[in-house]
């Protein structure tokens, strides 16, 4: 399973090094957030109650969860494209477990997403953010994006098999996008949200990727926020994950 | 190596895709499921190859039972698939060397059948080219032989040579006969091109609506029916030209009738012989003839015997008479044609009034295109002979024909009659052996039938 898994992720990895553009778009967006809003936000920092250090620094974390949002939400997207051209049936008709299709597909999402989430981490130094530049912190704040990105493109894997169709998923990908977002801390900290938000944020994976990347990579160590999100998160791709592979297991027809 | 018992399968709406199929077939066969889209075609090769469940019924390939080894299967059997399934992005190299550790193929094997498939389909210099520069000929070829990875027993090719060309097309025929005959591999594929079941299938069945309606060699389809077959169709369809078509049932030489809407079918053993016999007969009676024309009969006529409907025709509403309307813009060919027959300018309303849909106008063009046609048709007809003769001497149009040969079917004697006469005559009769023959030196050599 584990050399299925490995072949088919390579050949996703060769395709997207064939379409170097089609990655690279997935960028805009968080760039043009990261710029814009950390300047339309900036005087926040300077409210009462609001974390040390610039608003940058803390809104940073936001962005590159964002990153993963976004760019994870197309896999299923690229799943329906490989269905309607027959890949998905030739995978299928091949001795191999249908975990390993699913994985691959998921796996090579993730590490595209952490990629551009480590590009954008770059970015937000050159602009002068606070970021961490210690090996283990880095690399544990890169482990909890692998894994958002997991259980995302998982969900997305496993919508596109029920939903059958491009367009809806699509608009599902941007429906879940946004709320998560505003009912995390990755705008604004826990203590500005009235108390509504600040219940559902706790119900909320994202909430605490981003405390974990903030405990990680910008500003101030916090290992317990890391521990947290990561058992948070793990979970979440794990369940993500296990759901897309049972819907594909229904795929056939 | 195939085995079905009784296949059922019922789509979510209720529909019988697979209504209560039974098959077998052979190893070292080459077995041809024959029917119009939606026949079933589709949905019994993936259940087959595992890709679809079944409601009822019993399945056994290559020996191990769907339902309890499906991953067995799976190890045997080779699909190539309607949509190719191959990645555009990759080089033909790239797809088989993926393909190959799919089935768990060494290294050093995944390359030696590399070298070995892209040798056999004439890929070697396009190999390490992404497969988007390809043409649709070669992405079905690295099609085939990435199915052919693992040296099934057993290919599945479903329409394997939809939207070719014809080049390409006959070209494939040739790797398929090839592929059976020298790895002996057992091969069913689905097509509801006639000529393709004719010429690369040991047996045939044709499948309409979930069920199989006949099952046997081409030849003894055809054979069953009658040799020849007639088309008759009358300038007045009544109840008199009706009664006279069923009548002839009762002669002797006569096999078979069967009504496609105004037109009638007649089988019978010896066309050359029958056309004037049955020409005199309505001109007896005082009948007029719209249309009386031979043909070999061929696997279309099987298909409408057992379905009522002709397969060819159900082909042209889906897929041609857009074609020819995109093609030549509204009002196509024969409002030009009429046009320039009258002077004035005044589109003069053809013969049999002007046609009821878009299909019926394509039909009747179509009956003007016989040499296009005849590329298309499985076997060429007197009749098209004759007009090809006739095209040499005059410029008439057939339906100037048709008018002619009906202004002499009002006075002495009709001229269906004069030219199935001459269709007695040796050069006729030769020039149809010579097209056949033609036909056949030009094709690939079939398959010796079992």
């Amino acid at each position: 399973m584990l050399s299925d898994t490995w072949h088919l992720f390579n050949k996703y990895l060769i395709i997207s090094f064939r379409t170097p553009l089609w990655s690279l778009f997935n960028l805009i967006q968080p760039l043009i957030w990261l710029v814009i809003f950390g300047q339309l936000f900036r005087n926040m920092a300077q409210l009462p109650g609001f974390p040390e250090g610039s608003y940058m620094d803390f809104f940073v974390p936001g962005v590159l969860i964002m990153t993963v949002l976004f760019g994870s939400s197309w896999s299923g997207v690229s799943l329906l494209r490989e269905i309607t051209a027959g890949s998905v049936d030739k995978m299928l008709v091949a001795p191999i477990s249908r975990v390993s299709i699913v994985l691959s597909r998921v796996l090579h999402s993730a590490v595209q997403v952490m990629i551009q989430a480590f590009i954008i981490l770059i970015a937000a130094a050159l602009i002068g953010t606070n970021i961490n530049p210690s090996f283990f912190p880095l690399l544990g704040g890169l482990v909890v994006i692998l894994l958002l990105g997991v259980g995302f493109a998982a969900l997305s894997n496993g919508f596109a098999i029920m939903i059958q169709r491009e367009e809806p998923l699509v608009v599902i990908g941007n429906l879940m996008t946004l709320p998560l977002m505003f009912f995390s801390t990755a705008m604004v900290p826990q203590s500005f949200m009235p108390d509504w938000i600040a219940v559902i944020s706790q119900f909320n994976p994202i909430n605490y990727a981003v405390e974990a990347v903030r405990g990680t990579m910008v500003g101030e160590l916090n290992a317990s926020d890391f521990f947290i999100g990561l058992g948070v998160v793990g979970a979440f791709a794990a369940v993500s994950l296990m759901w897309a592979v049972s819907a594909f297991n229904g795929l056939r027809d | 190596m195939i085995h079905v018992e009784n296949l059922v399968k019922v789509f979510d709406a209720g529909t019988r895709a697979v209504d209560n199929l039974n098959l077998k077939i052979e190893a070292g066969e080459i077995f041809a499921l024959l029917g119009p889209n939606g026949a079933g075609k589709t949905t019994t090769i993936r259940i087959l190859s595992t890709l679809a469940g079944f409601d009822e019924g019993k399945v056994e390939v290559a020996g191990f039972d769907m339902d309890h080894a499906p991953e067995e299967i799976r190890k045997s059997i080779g699909l190539v698939a309607q949509q190719t399934g191959i990645d555009y992005l990759l080089t033909g190299r790239e797809n088989l060397a993926l393909q190959g550790q799919l089935y768990h193929l060494k290294k050093s094997e995944i390359k030696q059948r590399i070298t070995e498939l892209a040798h056999y389909f004439e890929l070697t210099d396009a190999l390490d080219q992404q497969v988007m520069t390809y043409s649709g000929g070669m992405r079905r070829k690295l099609d085939i032989a990435t199915a052919l990875i693992h040296k099934p027993k057993l290919l599945f090719l479903d329409e394997p040579t939809l939207g070719l060309d014809i080049k390409s097309r006959k070209s494939l025929w040739h790797y398929i006969e090839k592929l059976n005959k020298e790895l002996n591999l057992t091969i069913l594929l689905t097509t509801h091109y006639l000529e393709e079941a004719d010429k690369l299938s040991h047996r045939v069945a044709i499948i309409n609506q979930g069920k199989i309606c006949a099952m046997d060699t081409a030849d003894a389809l055809k054979r069953e029916i009658g040799g020849d077959s007639l088309t008759l169709s009358f300038a007045d369809p009544d109840a008199k030209t009706h009664a006279f078509a069923n009548q002839l049932q009762e002669l002797d030489y006569v096999s078979n009738i069967i009504w496609e809407g105004e037109r009638c079918h007649i089988y019978v053993n010896h066309g050359a012989a029958s056309v004037p016999k049955i020409a005199q007969l309505a001109g007896e009676q005082g009948i007029d003839i719209a249309e009386l024309s031979l043909s070999r009969a061929t696997l279309d006529d099987v298909f409408l015997r057992y379905t009522g409907n002709s397969l060819e025709e159900k082909e042209e509403e889906t897929e041609e008479w857009w074609h020819k309307w995109a093609g030549k813009g509204g009002g196509g060919k024969w409002a030009k044609k009429w046009q320039d027959q009258n002077t004035d300018g005044e589109i003069q309303e053809p013969d049999g009034g002007w046609p009821n849909s878009e299909e019926e106008w394509s039909q009747r063009e179509q009956k003007t295109q016989s040499e296009e046609a005849t590329e298309h048709k499985l076997t060429t007809t007197n009749t098209q002979a004759w007009q090809q003769d006739e095209k040499q001497n005059t410029d008439h149009t057939e339906w100037q024909k048709w008018q002619d040969s009906e202004k002499k079917n009002e006075t002495t004697e009709n001229e269906t009659t004069e030219n199935a006469d001459s269709s007695n005559n040796k050069d006729t009769n030769n020039d149809w052996k010579k097209w056949q023959n033609q036909s056949s030196d030009n094709s690939p050599p079939r398959p010796n039938k079992k």
